[in-house]
């Protein structure tokens, strides 16, 4: 008895044991097959995103010369002096309220627009056209077009002022001015592509929803709150997401039309970090300025992912 | 699993033929070279230059000539964008075969070239040759020499000129050929302007780092310690609280006075406002004479750069760029790079480059040249930026500072001057600029690991 029940114990087990082999070797293959398909991508990021992100943090911690080249490995110094630097606090503050003036607003004026030009009308592909075309324009010619609006002698905005008889304005040159003025122009060309995503989201909406609200005799709010509202929330998530990270890493605008000033006024994060790499070539401070960027623009989308998603409603 | 190992196989073999590849046409492209050298005999020189708009054109002409005066050596003129970017080009290509023969950088960033490691001292190039320095301008020669010995070869300078609109002034009441010349007697002039024409302002300062130096100069100030860092490196900032407040003062004074325009650090503004009648005087590099007396529907006034009624005018340093040779080229590229540094030098292709952009002559016999004393009889102006920099006095003020953080400092004082334009305190400002130059000159010498 205690003979054949360990035999068949031991033929049980070796049958266990090879499962578990081919199992493992099923896995094993898939692993590869898996790697496999990533390979490109992985290659890909590794020489453009890992190896330069592990460099940074490398050079973060080091003084260097001109070239580039390391001299001094100073440790988490470069990390001290800046949150001890009013430059850095105040272009941490700058990036925030650029923020805060651009991404709502430019979510709140292209769904605007977006719910308008989604109704069926004679016509509304015009208006679509219209409302996307800023989509078209690149950031050079966006912010020429504004800085000539803005100019001081000939600018269209100070002669519109002029007229109504009042007061020219700086607007690129007052620090009151400034930072809104660059706002301004980012909204305006942020609607486009914001206002593409969010009309394609509309549309896609099924009809039937609204059919059924209309037999119920929901008003036109009513159904704005309870259907579009929800139904576009995974495209308003993506919107909200992608404009914040384009917030903070604005650049070219803020290039072309003040060069970080007055008064550093408008001197973002990823300008603070070019003028410290390219003007005064400390590649240290700089790449510890673009890691506490990293760091910042992760720790927003996790929150977003954390807090927005919830709310999101997936069909 | 076979059809994995073939696709795996055939990615590798993709992959190898694709590197091989690459390789037979970079070795084919190298021996392209020779053959083509062989039959030509041409001697090929790089030269990344920063001058855009009509110096640019100018300067493509001035090649040009030389390229086909002799049939020895090809100069390929590149412009590679701003003198910043420049630079940061250059550092990333520093050391390899992409690396130009000549580059053209401002002169602000001199002690970094010689700091780099990656430039030539042209003295070496002047030695062997025997070449004869002392024909240029000698203040031109002063900024550009340390310890007597000449590093890179001066080729485009300007100085920092006032310019007026004389129609202006008649309209004022003031005398369009007595130019204000202290601080006090352009704050005065601003008001005579704003009260007979309440539209125009008086003045302008342009928040530029450049301007800040040369009024420190021009009241014999000096921007760093170790006499500028002419004797030793740097370890603070050279002028007293006094001469820094001074140009501070007079600016809030004019602001006080609401007869200060301010374009912030934005010059293309300043001078259309200019061109417009907005403003009356503005300071800028003698560089842009031509373009604006030939744009102004006035008659354009320049005088020299104002000082403080109580200092002594003691003249500006020179501004613009010079042109540095690149180690680690072959000798006969480096030669071919020095024929053309000479042709440069020369009174015609100096004449001609004075009088199209405005820059000086490097040599002060171009100014003997027909088409220069044509120029000036049609624009007596252009005379006044060359006789400034002629009164200079010599000293360690107006020879200039040498530094490898002066772009940082510009930027640092830019902040300080904006400050003021937008009604912010002189003593603040000034203290707050001062601390962020010390403490910008300190991380740079501790970068060096000195």
């Amino acid at each position: 008895m205690r003979m054949t029940n360990s035999t068949t114990n031991n033929t049980s087990n070796t049958h266990l044991l090879e499962i578990e082999q081919v199992k493992k070797k099923i896995r094993m293959n898939n692993f590869y097959k898996g790697m496999l398909f990533l390979l490109p991508s992985i290659m890909l990021f590794s020489v453009f995103l890992f190896y330069p992100l592990f460099r940074t943090i490398y050079l973060s911690f080091f003084l260097t010369k001109a070239s580039g080249d390391t001299t001094i490995f100073v440790g988490l110094e470069n990390y001290v002096n800046m949150f001890a630097s009013p430059l850095f606090l105040k272009s941490m503050k700058s990036t925030f309220l650029f923020v805060f003036y651009t991404v709502p607003t430019t979510i709140l004026i292209s769904l605007f627009l977006a719910v308008i030009a989604n109704e069926k009308l004679k016509g509304i592909g015009f208006f679509r056209t219209i409302f996307s075309s800023t989509m078209g324009v690149s950031v050079a010619a966006a912010s020429v077009l504004w800085l000539y609006l803005f100019n001081p002698t000939v600018g269209l905005f100070n002669q519109i002022l002029d007229i109504f008889g009042f007061e020219a304005i700086g607007w690129l040159t007052d620090p009151k001015w400034a930072l809104l003025s660059v706002s301004a122009t980012t909204i305006w060309m942020n609607i486009g592509f914001t206002f593409l995503i969010l009309l394609s989201g509309l549309q896609s909406i099924d009809s039937s929803l609204y059919e059924s609200a209309d037999i119920e005799g929901a008003g036109y709010f009513y159904k704005l709150r309870r259907i579009t509202i929800p139904m576009l929330s995974p495209t308003l998530f993506f919107v909200i997401t992608v404009t914040i990270i384009n917030a903070f890493q604005s650049f070219g605008q803020i290039d072309i039309l003040t060069q970080g000033g007055p008064v550093n006024e408008t001197n973002l994060l990823v300008y603070s970090i070019y003028r410290e790499a390219f003007v005064n070539y400390r590649f240290g401070s700089a790449s510890a300025q673009a890691i506490v960027l990293f760091v910042l623009i992760l720790f927003m989308t996790y929150l977003q992912f954390k807090l927005g998603e919830r709310k999101v409603h997936y069909q | 699993m076979r059809k994995l190992f073939t696709f795996l196989t055939l990615g590798i073999v993709v992959l190898l033929s694709a590197c091989s590849s690459e390789d037979n046409s970079t070795q084919g492209q190298e021996g392209d070279k020779p053959t083509s050298t062989e039959n030509t005999q041409m001697q090929e020189v790089t030269f990344w230059h920063s001058m855009g708009g009509a110096a640019q054109e100018s300067l493509n002409k001035i090649v040009g000539d030389f390229n086909k005066s002799q049939d020895k050596i090809h100069v390929n003129a590149l412009y590679q964008g701003t003198y910043d970017e420049s630079l940061t080009k250059f550092n990333a290509v520093a050391g390899s075969d992409s690396a130009p023969t000549v580059i053209q950088t401002f002169e602000i960033g001199t002690k970094a070239m010689i700091n780099s490691g990656q430039i030539l001292p042209i003295q070496e190039l002047i030695d062997a040759d025997g070449y004869d320095m002392s024909g240029l301008e000698e203040n031109i020669t002063k900024y550009y020499s340390l310890d007597g010995k000449f590093y890179s070869m001066p080729f485009n300078s300007s100085t920092p000129v006032m310019y007026y609109n004389k129609d202006a002034f008649k309209a004022a009441g003031l005398n369009p050929d007595a130019p204000p010349k202290t601080f006090e007697e352009v704050a005065e002039a601003s008001k005579a302007i704003v009260e007979s024409n309440p539209k125009m302002k008086g003045f302008a300062l342009q928040a530029y780092g450049w301007l800040w130096e040369q009024l420190l100069a021009n009241q014999g100030a000096l921007l760093l310690n170790n006499d500028n860092g002419r004797k030793e490196t740097p370890t603070e900032i050279g002028w007293s609280e006094e001469e820094g407040k001074s140009i501070l003062n007079w600016v809030k004074n004019m602001v006080d006075d609401g007869t200060f325009a301010n374009y912030g650090t934005n010059y293309d503004n300043m001078m259309a406002g200019f061109l417009a009648g907005d403003v009356s005087m503005f300071l800028q590099s003698s560089a842009s004479s031509g373009d604006i007396i030939d744009n102004a529907p006035f008659e354009v006034g320049i005088a020299y750069l104002p000082y403080p009624a109580n200092k002594v005018r003691q003249g500006v340093v020179i501004g613009g760029a010079s042109l540095w040779m690149i180690a680690d080229k072959p000798e006969a590229e480096q030669k071919a790079a020095w024929e053309f540094m000479k042709y440069l030098q020369t009174p015609k292709v100096q004449a001609e480059w004075h009088v199209e952009t405005g820059y000086f002559a490097i040599n002060p016999s171009a100014y003997q040249e027909q088409i220069v004393k044509d120029a000036w009889a049609k624009k007596p102006q252009l005379q006044v930026t060359v006789d400034q920099l002629q009164d200079t006095k010599a000293s360690y003020a107006t020879q200039g500072a040498l530094m490898d953080m002066l772009p940082e400092g510009r930027k640092i004082i830019e902040t300080a001057l904006e400050t003021i334009y937008n009604g912010g305190d002189v003593n603040q400002a000034h203290r707050s600029a001062i601390e962020q130059f010390n403490a910008a000159i300190k991380q740079a010498n501790a970068a060096r690991g000195e």
